[in-house]
């Protein structure tokens, strides 16, 4: 266990005097601080505050969308998920909470989709630099075994996207805190649901939101792990892995006449399909299925990856 | 003495073609082996299979007893080796990297990575980013690894590339140190022959994957006793017969030169005999025969890329 520790502090250390590293969490940081930014100054929607008589505020909020609506024909229905949340508050004589950090928090959970792509790249690098540097060599002629060095790579990959998580967490609290303020600790939002409307708290929500982008996340993060422990090339494997995930939805549609195509990996990837409004893809899944097929490919990509690391020749440079 | 190091009947496959076939050979603590050969004859595949880098498909490594192929973490334990270039990591400083390695195996202290930097002597520029060094200053940072461990087994692949003469005469020296102060098993590979004669006690030659000949180097004294001589004199013809019948040694001609095996003594007296003879001599000079001629001899002039 010791020699683990030390062969994780080696690749965090590695890992972090590369200033590309740190640009990922200056970029990812500035986003944040944008939106934020954005928001502040240029969201009406957002960011109103009700007065004493927000009932009647809200009402003529929806009078207004209704109109729109009923003007032009392409923005019919538009704003049918709007008014409906509205006479949900107004049925329930709840008033709506003002935006705040945790607001800004749960939005920019779609953020959780560039640390996909940050930690892609810390995944496809972290093999093959080491054989691009040379230095794999005097890495496995340690008295460890390959399989431990590989691991606290993998480890390390998957601690770097836990990390960038949690500091896109408490940044967006933080800036959200500065721009919007915050509605106590653990204030509850209105969300859709598959029965209507719900009062929900928000933290679990954050929590909901953050933790379905992990699968995709770890999923795609493990393929691409796989295809640079392969191949010895990084950028094959962020360019391999990127694109899938960009493409992959596409792919599923184009088959998704087939039967089989259930079984593609990116068919089962957006386990939101199975949570709150959300429909299946097919007929036929269901949460215990997608989860079988991910755990499925995820051991696949790692016992790939495990036996090309153990079983090769190093050879040449 | 139980070898340092011992290679029974290893064999190396890729895909159909053998890359080594059926090498065996000892090496005994406190001695320093050079390994040599053409590039492309299998010393570094020979010494990525030491190191476990690559699988052995037939036979066996030992070091101190341990096989390489069935108690890998045991064996390389005690080894201290560079392959090839030694490549770091050039984004960190020499200490950071030398540090990252000594995290791998328990027991260095801060202490012991500072006593191999004076060692190699790079204390000025230890805190310098790696990718800042010269290819000597590389080499170096490569054997400080090496020796971190205190290795029983030391196994360096062209430890002198990219040295200056300097540099290459430091590193004989601390080579020859460890071998007979600490009584380390060096293993030393190249394809110069004159560098590795002058800093090994036994030399192995590896030709096309196989070891052709193993062989001690002998001290410098035999060196003046066995000259291959060159001598350009006119007229040619006259001059043999002047040293066969003078000297009694069988005489050969290559190109202008006269050539004869002898000693270093006899040189003047030829020389005075042929002038006295009235014969124009235009140049005499000498080449070791030993190692050289033999190395040649076994592997082929024209193979030496």
């Amino acid at each position: 266990m010791h020699n683990f520790l030390s062969l994780l502090k080696n690749e965090h250390i590695k890992l972090y005097s590369r200033f590309s590293t740190w640009t990922m969490y200056i970029i990812l940081g500035s986003i944040i601080l944008i939106s934020g930014l954005i928001v502040f100054f240029f969201s009406d929607v957002g960011i109103e505050e009700y007065g004493a008589d927000w009932k009647t505020e809200l009402q003529a909020e929806n009078e207004e969308y209704r109109e729109i609506a009923s003007e032009d024909e392409f923005m019919e229905g538009a704003y049918d998920a709007d008014i409906a949340k509205n006479e949900f508050y107004i049925q329930n004589d709840m008033k709506p909470a003002s935006y705040d950090a945790w607001q800004l928090t749960l939005e920019n959970a779609g953020l959780s989709m560039l640390i996909t792509l940050f930690t892609i790249i810390v995944s496809a690098g972290i093999v093959a630099s080491e054989f691009r540097w040379g230095t794999i060599k005097l890495l496995l002629i340690r008295p460890i075994s390959r399989s431990k060095i590989l691991l606290s790579k993998y480890v390390t990959v998957l601690l770097f996207a836990i990390s960038m998580l949690v500091f896109l967490f408490i940044f967006n609290l933080l800036v959200g805190a500065v721009f919007f303020g915050m509605n106590g600790v653990n204030p509850s939002i209105v969300q859709a649901t598959a029965t209507g409307f719900e009062q929900v708290s928000i933290f679990s929500e954050i929590i909901m939101e953050y933790g379905l982008s992990m699968v995709n996340l770890i999923i795609m993060t493990t393929f691409a792990f796989m295809i640079s422990t392969l191949f010895k090339n990084s950028g094959m494997a962020i360019g391999l892995a990127i694109f899938l995930m960009f493409a992959g939805n596409t792919l599923v549609g184009v088959l998704s006449q087939y039967e089989w195509s259930k079984f593609i990996l990116f068919a089962n990837t957006n386990l939101r399909q199975y949570t709150g409004n959300g429909t299946p893809l097919m007929e036929g899944m269901t949460l215990g299925f997608s989860v079988t097929v991910l755990i499925i490919y995820y051991t696949a990509f790692l016992l790939i990856s495990w036996l090309s690391f153990t079983k090769r020749d190093i050879a040449g440079s | 003495m139980n070898p340092a190091m011992k290679l029974v009947n290893v064999r190396k496959n890729i895909g159909k073609k053998e890359i080594i076939k059926d090498i065996s050979f000892e090496i005994f603590p406190g001695e320093v082996f050079g390994f040599l050969g053409p590039n492309g004859a299998g010393k570094t595949t020979t010494i990525r299979m030491m190191v476990g880098l690559i699988s052995i498909t037939s036979g066996d490594i030992h070091i101190n007893g341990m096989s390489v192929k069935h108690d890998f973490k045991e064996a390389i334990r005690h080894v201290g080796a560079i392959v090839e270039n030694p490549e770091m990591y050039p984004f960190m400083s020499g200490w950071k990297n030398l540090k990252h390695y000594a995290r791998m195996i328990p027991g260095i202290t801060d202490d012991r990575i500072r006593e191999v930097i004076d060692l190699v002597g790079l204390e000025k520029a230890i805190h310098e980013k790696v990718g800042k060094y010269s290819l000597g200053m590389r080499q170096r940072i490569g054997v400080a690894q090496a020796l971190l461990h205190r290795p029983s087994v030391l196994i360096l692949d062209e430890p002198t590339n990219g040295l200056d003469p300097a540099g290459i005469r430091e590193i004989r020296q601390y080579i020859r140190r460890l071998a007979e102060e600490e009584n380390v098993a060096v293993i030393v590979s190249s394809h110069m022959l004159a560098e590795i004669e002058l800093m090994c006690d036994r030399i192995g030659i590896i030709k096309n994957g196989e070891m052709i000949t193993v062989q001690e180097v002998e001290g410098s004294s035999p060196k003046d006793q066995d000259l291959k001589v060159y001598i350009e004199a006119s007229p040619k013809e006259d001059a043999i017969q002047v040293i066969q019948s003078a000297f009694e040694t069988s005489v050969m001609e290559e190109d202008k030169f006269i050539i004869i095996h002898t000693t270093k003594d006899l040189i003047p007296k030829i020389n005075m005999e042929l002038v006295h003879q009235g014969i124009q001599v235009f140049e005499i000079h000498s080449k070791q025969s030993s190692l050289e001629d033999k190395f040649f001899e076994v592997i082929g002039e024209n193979t030496i890329a």
